[in-house]
Parts: C-alpha cells; structure tokens; sequence
C-alpha cells in the first residue's frame, strides 16, 4: 500500500511480505527491514529493527491508519493509484481546513485572480487566529464557506483553478 | 485550616485536577465544575462533587461567571479557586466571588486590576523604578508609526488584557501594520473581551525569565527563585526551567527585588509571577500574571513546596513562613495536542491507548485517561512532565528519558517533538531564547526511526493486528462515515460493517 501523511507530500510505499511468528518482513520504499515484532498485554507491540525498539500500537480509522510510535504519533492516509494520463496541472487545488474551527474572514471573492503567498481567509480556532494563503497563482473557482461558519477538519473552503498557464497552483496555511 | 471547608474549583483539566489533590491534601472538600464536552472527562472523578454549569462553548461555561458563582453558592462553597486561564484574572470574578460572601483564592480584585492590566501595570512599574522595555500605551495606526519611526521595526503588539500569545502579533514593516493592528484586536476582542492593544519594541534575542512570588495578607512577601521561560512557539512557553541557566546572582537578585518592588506597590496577597525580558546584562519588566501559572510545579520540584496548598492556606488567612532553600534543577515541557510540523496547529482526538512515564524526580500533571475526548473547545494542553535533577543535565536526561515513554494513541501531540528539543545541542547548551524555535527547529520532522516503525506498525494494523477494541474504539469516536472507505477493499476483518 502506498502511504502519505495528511499536509505532506512524502509517500512511502509499504508491504508486509511474510510473517514468520515474531519476526516481520517489511518493505518500505524498496528497502527491506526484518522487524521483531512482541505484542503486550496492553495492546501494545514492541517493534525491534535497525537497532532500535520502538513500542508502538495502531488503529484503523474509516479513512486512514492512527499510529503512535513511541513518543510520535503519526496519521498515515491511503493515496489512490494515480490514473495514467491525468494530467497535473489540471488538478483543481482545494484550500482546506486545516483544523476544525471557525471562519472569519473570506478576503477574496469568486472570480478573482489570486498570486502566490496572497491571504485567502482567516480561520479561528482555540481563540488564535490562522490565515490561509495561496501557494501559487490562479484564479477563484468557488468560496464554499462564510464568515462564521463553523468548519471541521478538512472541509473544502475555497477552489482555485488555475491560471491558464503552469506553474499548477496549490494551497496551504502559514501561521499569521 | 478551618475558614475554608469546601471548595470549587472554576476551571478544568489538569489544573482543575491538581487543584482538587492539593485541597484534598488539607481537608478540604472539593466541588468540579463541568460543561457539556467534558460531562464524561474522567478527572472529575477526583472531586468530592460535579456540578454541570453549561454548554461546552467557554462563554457559556468556564467563562461564565454568572453560572458559576451561582453554582458555587448551591453547593455552599466557602471558597473558589480560578486556576489559570478563564475567569483567573478578571476582577468583576474574584469581586463577584467576595461579594457573594465566599474567599477568592488569588489576590484581590484591586491588586488584580493594576497587575494583570499590562498597560497599568506597565505604568505601576515606571512608577516604582523596575525597568520597562520601550513602548507606548497608544495603538491607533498614527501613534504606532510615530513609535516605529522612533525605534525601528519590528515592533510588537500586544493586548492589554492579554496572556498566552493572543491578541500578539510582530509587525516586521510599515506595511503590514494596519492589518496586524486589526487582527490583534480582533483576536483580543474574542479571547478576553477586551481589544485593547499597546506597543513595544521587539527585542532581537531575548530571553523570558519570571520571578515566583507569594504574599499573606499580613504583608509579607517573598520570591521563590526564578523559572526560564524562552523556548515559546506562537509566544506560548512550552519548555520552563528553573533555575535560569547563566544567570549570575547579583542579576537574579536585582530581578527578585524589581518583582518585590512591584508586587509591593500592587498589595499583592496569593501566587502570582513577575516576568521579565532578560537582553544581555539588562532586564526589563514584561508584565505580571496575577494568578498561579501553568509552569508553577517547576518552582515546586525545585523548593519541595506546595504552591496551590500555599495559596489555599494564605487565602485562609495563615501567614508565610520563608522559603526554604531551593535544591537541584527542575526542568518542565507542555504536551499539546498539537501538530508540531504544521505551525502547531490544533488537533482533537480521543485516547485509545495511553502510556505515561513515571520514576524518579518525573512528575507528571494531566488529566489525560484512556477514552477521554480532546476537543478543540479548549486550550489543546494534555499535561505537563517535569523533571527534576540534582542539576540541569541530570533533569534534562531524566525528561529525554520520561519523554520517550509518553505515548498516546487517537490523539496526535508534541511530545516527540519536545524529545527531540531537549535532547538537542542547542537546549543542553542551554542556548536560550524566545526566537530558539524558530532558529533551530523550523521546519522540524519526526525521526525517520518513529517514522519507519508507524510503517511497520500501518502494515501490522493493515492485516488487523492490533486488536478488535482500537479499531471499534476508534471506530466509535471517529466522525461521520464517509461514503467510501479504501480501507474496506483492504480490510480482511468486518468490523468497519458493525456500528
């Protein structure tokens, strides 16, 4: 399965090719680890590879793995095969939210050409305020929220398309 | 300990947790108040009574001071304690709270006023000589670019009722200060009710140090050492310790008398900090929390005291005895349930699985518990670990060591992140400043090593290996389904058909 970190465009491709009681073989971006996998009472599992032990214990969400591993705690999601041909720059970037929390400003307005780094809306949440900014050039297809309005975590705020030329634009959020 | 009997406590969380131990520890009977999103949060089992005072919006419940005086006086409480954060420095509260004939255990509404206002506590500072840094109490476009043409960007804005980094924001240039000046005070406006701003020069490398003081109603007053509080993301400490590395005596002496002079001048009964900037050989008066602090249990490993017990026993009206000597090096990080490489945003959760660190001079205030629900209603804190050491690198060790045992499963948190800060050479060089986040760890990831065991253990959870309960358990506080899930072409198990 391949693997990316919600905000992050890394992707791991991982396999688990054999397990032979506590020993795993994993293959992680091509490279194969043997890992010790010893499993506890309280769930948890040990994990020993490379020289290091690791305890660590996950659950599968409807649409991601939560992982803690040690002292981190990761979310990994699951990236769709990629489907031949499609083209890149046409791929309509989202602005989402990138925490549950509250609109309270849109800055920009439908139909209006935005430039690289130019704030998009300020979002609230725990009493701070964020502000979005696009990360590239294009132009606003569609404001999908007000101010006020309430928003979870990953729900679509605004949609850029592109300007008719490359560089394909993308979003994402700077703390203000 | 016979004027307080009974006790609420006006606040949450850890700290409402730590305050219920302390009163316990004198006899004293403890009553936690609740909104709806922590009905079911399982520190409330540690209070002698719950009383629910409102929906989970803060407005509506912790910040209600209405609700929860009234609260207060249906269960016959003789005292209330704020905490930190909420209702902890707003005088119509402790007011309220006197007025309605029970103790406020903090100091007095007045002393409260002039302190915890930073524009008249700025004021009370030049009036007793304690050193300020440079600013103005005016915040209109034309009086801050006056100020800036004066002393040069970049300037800091700041409010006038502000704590904990809100309503604060750095202007770099001219250009960017109308708007900075308008989300500030948008952002005061919102947190305390209050938008009111002022201005200061911004320091380049400063340090945070803060004086710990405590006063009885019968006019003594003495400072309980220093806490380091530089390593701030968003302004906010998240690492704290005590003493301040580097510092030498004669200047922690004169910072001790600045914070006397001034808590002096204020009346100051109860806990409360004076914080400063330390810039080189010069200090200057920040501003004062008129209340106890979340970092408080640094000064605590450090002295042996007990400062919440302390506050209870001098609002009760017993005297203070003298400090005793302080021991060691106490050293503290915040966990949030945060993203620590996404500009610390906020995160929610539920704990699946939680594992803490316990030993030897590691202390750990939390209120985490498996099942609790971490929402984003509230300040994202899951508890604070603190170690002590009979110096800084036997406390630093210790916390490395405590830190790598934290694990939460459900809730994403700080905490390897926290590792890998006080583990790094630029913290055990002890380093300080308020700008070390952002000169050192920007652009921060996890270690490739954790990284590659949440592979191995995605793999493991991929073939169902980690038992039914998590995956039901998170199945249960995960939001609404989506229409299609790519894990059910993966799954072998049914488990996501079940509801």
């Amino acid at each position: 399965m391949r693997l990316r970190r919600p905000g992050d465009p890394q992707e791991f491709e991982v396999e688990l090719n054999s397990r032979d009681g506590a020993t795993l073989r994993v293959r992680i971006d091509g490279r194969e680890i043997e890992a010790r996998a010893q499993p506890l009472a309280d769930g948890s599992t040990i994990l020993t590879f490379d020289g290091r032990r690791i305890r660590v214990i996950a659950s599968r969400r409807r649409d991601s793995i939560i992982v803690s591993a040690g002292p981190a705690s990761f979310e990994f999601l699951p990236v769709a095969e990629r489907r031949a041909g499609a083209a890149r720059s046409l791929v309509t970037p989202e602005i989402s939210a990138p925490m549950p929390g509250k609109v309270l400003k849109v800055l920009v307005r439908e139909g209006d050409r935005v430039d690289s780094g130019q704030p998009l809306l300020v979002m609230e949440a725990m009493k701070m305020e964020t502000t979005l900014y696009a990360e590239g050039a294009g132009v606003v297809k569609r404001i999908a929220v007000a101010a006020g309005d309430a928003v979870e975590h990953g729900a679509i705020l605004i949609e850029l398309s592109p300007v008719s030329d490359p560089p394909a634009p993308g979003s994402g959020s700077r703390d203000s | 300990m016979n004027r307080i009997r009974k006790l609420l406590v006006a606040n949450r969380g850890e700290i409402a947790l730590r305050i219920i131990r302390s009163a316990r520890t004198l006899g004293i009977e403890t009553v936690a108040i609740y909104s709806d999103a922590d009905a079911g949060a399982s520190y409330l089992a540690a209070a002698d009574e719950t009383c629910r005072i409102g929906p989970p919006e803060a407005a509506s419940s912790y910040l209600n001071s209405e609700a929860i005086i009234a609260a207060a006086r249906a269960v016959k409480a003789d005292a209330v304690h704020p905490g930190y954060g909420f209702l902890s420095e707003r005088p119509a509260f402790a007011h309220a709270v006197v007025e309605g004939g029970m103790i406020f255990v903090g100091p007095s509404a007045a002393s409260m006023a002039v302190l915890g206002d930073k524009v008249a506590a700025r004021r009370l500072a030049i009036q007793s000589g304690v050193p300020v840094v440079p600013g103005i109490d005016a915040a209109d476009p034309a009086s801050a670019r006056a100020f800036a043409g004066e002393v040069g960007f970049p300037i800091l804005i700041k409010a006038a009722a502000g704590g904990g980094g809100r309503g604060m924001r750095v202007v770099e240039a001219d250009r960017d200060l109308d708007g900075a000046l308008e989300a500030a005070a948008r952002e005061a406006q919102a947190a305390f009710g209050d938008g009111r701003l002022f201005i200061e020069k911004y320091l380049a490398r400063p340090r945070h140090v803060e004086v710990q003081m405590l006063g009885d109603q019968y006019g003594k007053l003495v400072a309980l050492g220093e806490r380091d509080c530089s390593i701030q993301r968003r302004h906010q400490k998240i690492i704290e310790e005590s003493p301040a590395p580097g510092l030498d005596d004669a200047m922690r002496t004169r910072m001790a008398q600045a914070a006397l002079t001034l808590f002096r001048a204020a009346a100051y009964i109860n806990a409360g900090t004076a914080e400063f900037l330390v810039d080189g050989a010069n200090f200057y008066f920040l501003e004062a929390n008129a209340r106890l602090q979340v970092e408080h249990p640094v000064t605590e490993m450090r002295f042996g005291c007990d400062l919440v017990a302390a506050q209870l026993r001098i609002a009760a009206g017993e005297p203070i005895a003298d400090p005793p000597a302080p021991r060691g090096h106490a050293i503290e990080c915040r966990i949030y349930a945060e993203d620590a490489e996404r500009s610390f945003q906020p995160v929610a959760g539920r704990v699946l699985y939680l594992n803490l660190p316990a030993g030897p001079g590691v202390r750990i205030d939390t209120h985490l518990a498996p099942g609790l629900e971490i929402s984003t209603w509230y300040d994202g804190m899951l508890g604070k670990l603190v170690c002590w050491g009979a110096d800084r690198a036997e406390a630093r060790e210790r916390l490395v060591d405590a830190l790598s045992e934290f694990s939460i499963l459900g809730v994403r948190h700080t905490a390897s992140f926290l590792r890998d800060v006080i583990a790094s050479k630029g913290f055990r060089e002890a380093t300080l400043s308020t700008r070390f986040l952002g000169e050192f760890f920007d652009g921060w990831r996890p270690d490739q090593a954790d990284i590659t065991a949440g592979l191995i253990a995605c793999a493991i959870a991929a073939e169902g290996g980690f038992g039914a309960e998590y995956q039901l358990a998170a199945r249960s506080s995960n939001a609404p389904a989506a229409a299609r899930s790519p894990w059910e072409q993966l799954s072998r198990f049914e488990l996501w058909s079940r509801r």
